[in-house]
């Protein structure tokens, strides 16, 4: 423990000086910059600076792309919330309440939960990060195809608490994502399904495309549809001071909680964010006394996803520093810039560079400081956009993600198939059909069926393995209980 | 607002004066490298490396990567051979996987339809076992997959990669026939290495560079190399010396557009054969631990044309590729059940219409102002239907700043029949604001169409 504090504190020495502390504040503001923007993700982000940094000493580099990446984080909640456009599949759980906020003037309070929470949440991962991360390492390599699966599992159930008014309308949603995720190269066999013989549709239909095209193109559409029949409603905001002490509150609990969800399943690699952000939305609806505000603006809705998706960024970099395992798309790319200044992030890099691990620990700290102070004053500005003219403000929405589309494989096709999703998700807001389940369909449905047939092979089609693993018979366990749990609850309270 | 301005004009400054380092006379004022898959990546690595090396030692002033990821490589090798016709400053970085994806995918355009140049580097394989395991050596190991083939899970990276190809070979040499292989694709390095690393599959089978830090921390034991002669620097024995006579690498290589002239070709040959024999280039390949296997010439193009014969023969065996599913990871019921869900959800929801009565509640729920201004009912949702089928037949042809302005205008103008000159306004300045933003200081590729010379 000792040895772990003085390292950390000539970490800070390091990270401390002017100059770095330059690159964190460059790091982080480009990255929320960037986060901003729906389709740029932070992978891109650090794809395109690294040239840049070819000229800079490994330290700084390191410190930058520390900052870029947890202020992408931070960057995709401001547009869920305020434009109900998630830049990246970590924060459509923040949008589904957080909108609803920013529609009745409450857009303040939530980007500052949204803000807390995060900073709350990367501070706690990061000390996680920098005490107990070869333990961590050492129990997410338990994790199997089997454990894998059954995860997955338990992530469909928060479908449950995503459905709406009515089941079917849910399901069928659920069921068009699923459709959606068959799409492509069949990667246990590399065999193309449902491709049509149309090469841009071999790697399947993008969550972004979907996600961009369901939100930000879909709510457009719908707007202009609505507009014809009534007149456009206005919002006026309620605070530009951030939360009342109410909020503060609500939102505390839920901090931590979706740390607690976020930080374990971000070392496991696992989708990303999704089933971390999903299941703290869930836990926090479960846990909640008043379940029939979520989807109506209640503020845990925000804090607990928001808090789940940077604690889960944090997580990403326990194996990645201490296997050089890249259990994301950015950390593929960490990995990458490693590699181009001769570092080899594995069992031996705290050993090796300690220097340059414990510099890097300390900038996440000061990375995560820096965009709380940056971002809490930002947050009254910001709630401003509500009050931008909607013929501007929608104009400007369909322009980047007409942009953040197109850039992302450079592919007229997939700007095409981002207008038609939007008009299916208009479509589906017409006639009240939930729109999350199709995302999660499409995020949960290619991964469940990868890792059951995985475990399916190595058992050698023994299905029993999905049982006879404790780790992945519990998680079954727990989504049995998630699913019947409170229609069993309510009956034993009548009883 | 500003602060976001500022920051990208920083990064402009600083790219700016690394560029402007570069000696005099280079051999191409500009070089594009395209790079076939995301970044992060073998071939992005390639590519970004290659830049790096031809600036620094003044082969080319400027030198841009493209990254065109998608089907391992293919939609890169298909906008390759479309869009490069006879550009003679062009190249992309190819290799093995490509060769595996044209035979899997039973791809249209092949490595014949471009202008090889060379071969560049090339990574043994590794197959590993995590201390834990029972298989002490290759011997244990060879003889516990010969007595039943199926109960030995091999780990590795995506079907029909690289991974997967030597399975097949080792199967193949040691008498098991390539279908009864129980191939394990994982998705990414990371994935694969986890599962390796936790004992999930019995064996892994990967490149040495992703193994590197785990042999040095002797977190795994290393049953063979797929190199020919055992490495300098690495007490690893070779599969050959154990009596497998396999010599196997993932090689990656270098291309030019189809249709040069022979001029051109000299050129980017020139440029790629003084690359190579830079001292910037040797470093480099200490770094990523790639081997230096450049050959250039004819002598390149006939070992394609061997490599392609090899991958064809041993993917057909595998069953990938081929006309029948391989027997142990099959894609099973799994979506048939899906579409079933699909169809039964739909019937039900069109069968029971009764529910449909709440289409939207938010809007009074809320109790908010409104603008009322009454217009035609289907005017709205015409005008921004126009102006999306516009952006899609402009984005392309006119460029990205022409089309999104047209765009903005036309959703605007749905909203809003008073200021058709603010609008317009707005729209151009949106516009030329984020090209300018993310096309010239991001560097994002956004289309420049008809005003590439203007901007």
């Amino acid at each position: 423990m000792t040895d772990i504090l003085s390292a950390l504190a000539s970490g800070f020495a390091g990270a401390l000086t002017l100059s770095n502390l330059g690159w964190a504040f460059l790091g982080v503001t480009l990255g929320t910059a960037v986060g901003v923007l729906p389709g740029i993700g932070p992978a891109l982000t650090v794809a395109v600076l690294l040239p840049v940094t070819f000229t800079l000493d490994p330290t700084s580099a390191f410190i930058m792309f520390g900052g870029i990446y947890y202020g992408a984080m931070y960057g995709g909640s401001t547009t869920s919330i305020l434009l109900n456009t998630p830049g990246e599949t970590g924060s459509i759980a923040t949008a589904i309440d957080g909108y609803m906020m920013a529609r009745q003037g409450r857009g303040a309070a939530a980007l500052t939960t949204a803000a807390v929470g995060s900073f709350v949440a990367g501070t706690l991962a990061t000390i996680a990060l920098t005490f107990f991360a070869p333990l961590l390492a050492s129990v997410a390599l338990r994790f199997g195809p089997a454990e894998y699966f059954a995860l997955t599992i338990l992530a469909f159930t928060t479908v449950s608490a995503l459905l709406g008014t009515s089941l079917v309308r849910g399901l069928l949603s659920l069921f068009l994502g699923l459709a959606l995720g068959l799409v492509g190269i069949d990667p246990l066999t590399g065999d193309a399904r449902f491709a049509f013989g149309i090469p841009q549709l071999l790697d399947g239909i993008d969550v972004v495309i979907l996600v961009i095209g369901l939100f930000a193109v879909g709510e457009t559409i719908y707007q202009a549809w609505h507009y014809g029949r009534e007149p456009l409603e206005m919002v006026e905001l309620h605070d530009f001071t951030g939360m009342s002490r109410e909020e503060w509150r609500r939102s505390w609990k839920p901090w931590l909680r979706g740390t607690a969800i976020g930080f374990p399943l971000g070392v496991l690699p696992c989708g990303g964010t999704v089933i971390p952000t999903f299941l703290s939305y869930l836990t926090e609806k479960r846990l909640s006394d008043t379940p029939e505000r979520f989807g109506q603006g209640a503020i845990e809705g925000v804090a607990g996803p928001e808090a789940a998706n940077n604690a889960a960024a944090a997580g990403v970099l326990v194996p990645l520093l201490t296997l050089g395992l890249p259990s994301s798309a950015t950390a593929a790319i960490m990995l990458a810039a490693f590699q181009q200044y001769g570092l080899q992030p594995g069992p031996l890099l705290f050993s090796s560079r300690p220097d340059l691990v414990w510099t890097l620990i300390a900038s996440l700290y000061v990375g995560n400081l820096m965009l709380l102070v940056l971002n809490l004053p930002l947050a009254g500005v910001w709630a401003r956009v509500m009050l931008v003219p909607r013929p501007l403000l929608f104009g400007g929405i369909l322009v980047l993600a007409s942009l953040g589309a197109y850039t992302l494989n450079r592919s007229m096709l997939d700007l095409a198939l981002l207008y038609v999703v939007g008009a299916v998700g208009c479509a589906m807001r017409v006639y009240d059909f939930p729109l999350v389940p199709a995302v999660l369909g499409l995020v949960l449905g290619p991964l469940t069926e990868q890792h059951f047939r995985r475990a399916v092979a190595i058992s050698e089609g023994d299905l029993s393995i999905f049982l006879t693993r404790p780790i992945s018979a519990v998680l079954l366990v727990a989504a049995v209980l998630v699913l019947t749990g409170p229609r069993f609850l309510r009956r034993y309270e009548r009883l | 607002m500003s602060s976001r301005l500022i920051v990208p004009s920083v990064i402009a400054v600083v790219l700016i004066a690394g560029v402007g380092r570069a000696s005099a006379q280079p051999a191409f004022e500009h070089l594009r490298l395209v790079a076939p898959a995301a970044p992060g990546g073998g071939w992005d690595q390639t590519a970004r490396a290659m830049q790096q090396v031809l600036q620094r030692a003044g082969i080319a002033r400027t030198v841009s990567v493209e990254n065109i990821p998608g089907a391992a490589g293919l939609i890169g090798l298909a906008r390759f051979i479309g869009a490069e016709q006879g550009n003679g400053d062009t190249l992309m970085a190819s290799g093995l996987i490509m060769l595996g994806a044209i035979v899997t995918q039973r791809s249209a355009v092949t490595l014949r339809d471009v202008t090889p140049i060379a071969r560049l580097t090339g990574e043994y394989e590794i197959l590993a076992v995590p201390i834990s395991s029972p298989f002490k050596t290759l011997e244990d190991f060879i003889g516990a997959f010969k007595a039943r083939p199926e109960s030995i899970s091999w780990g590795g990276g995506s079907a029909g990669g690289s991974d997967q190809i030597l399975a097949g070979l080792i199967a193949d040499k040691v008498g098991v026939d390539p279908r009864r292989v129980n191939y394990i694709a994982f998705s990414g390095g990371g994935e694969a290495l986890s599962a390796i690393l936790g004992g999930q599959v019995s064996v892994g089978i990967n490149g040495l560079a992703e193994f590197a830090a785990q042999i040095e921390a002797g977190s795994v034991r290393v049953l063979g190399i797929s190199s020919a002669e055992r490495l300098p620097g690495l007490n690893v024995p070779t599969l050959r010396e154990q009596g497998i006579d396999i010599e196997f690498e993932n090689w990656r290589a270098v291309v030019a557009p189809p249709g040069l002239t022979a001029g051109d070709r000299q050129r980017l040959e020139a440029a790629v054969d003084a690359m190579v024999r830079s001292e910037a280039w040797r470093e480099t390949l200490t770094r990523f631990r790639w081997i230096d296997r450049y050959l250039a010439g004819d002598a390149f193009v006939r070992f394609v044309d061997a490599e392609e014969a090899r991958v064809r023969d041993i993917l057909t065996r595998l069953g990938t590729g081929g006309e029948d599913a391989p027997t142990v990871s099959a894609a099973g019921p799994y979506p048939i059940i899906v579409l079933a869900g699909l169809s039964l959800c739909a019937l039900a929801v069109v069968v029971r219409r009764d529910k449909s009565q709440n289409p939207h509640p938010k809007s009074h729920a809320l109790g908010l102002g409104h603008w009322d201004l009454g217009c035609d009912r289907s005017r709205p949702i015409a005008l921004v239907a126009a102006g999306l089928v516009l952006d899609l037949v402009l984005a392309e042809r006119a460029g990205f700043v022409i089309a999104s302005a047209v765009l903005f205008w036309f959703v605007a103008r749905a909203f809003d029949p008073r200021h058709p000159l603010r609008d317009a306004a707005f729209a151009v300045t949106v516009s030329i604001g984020a090209y300018v933003l993310f096309g010239r200081v991001l560097d994002l590729p956004l289309p420049a169409g008809v005003l590439t010379g203007w901007l």
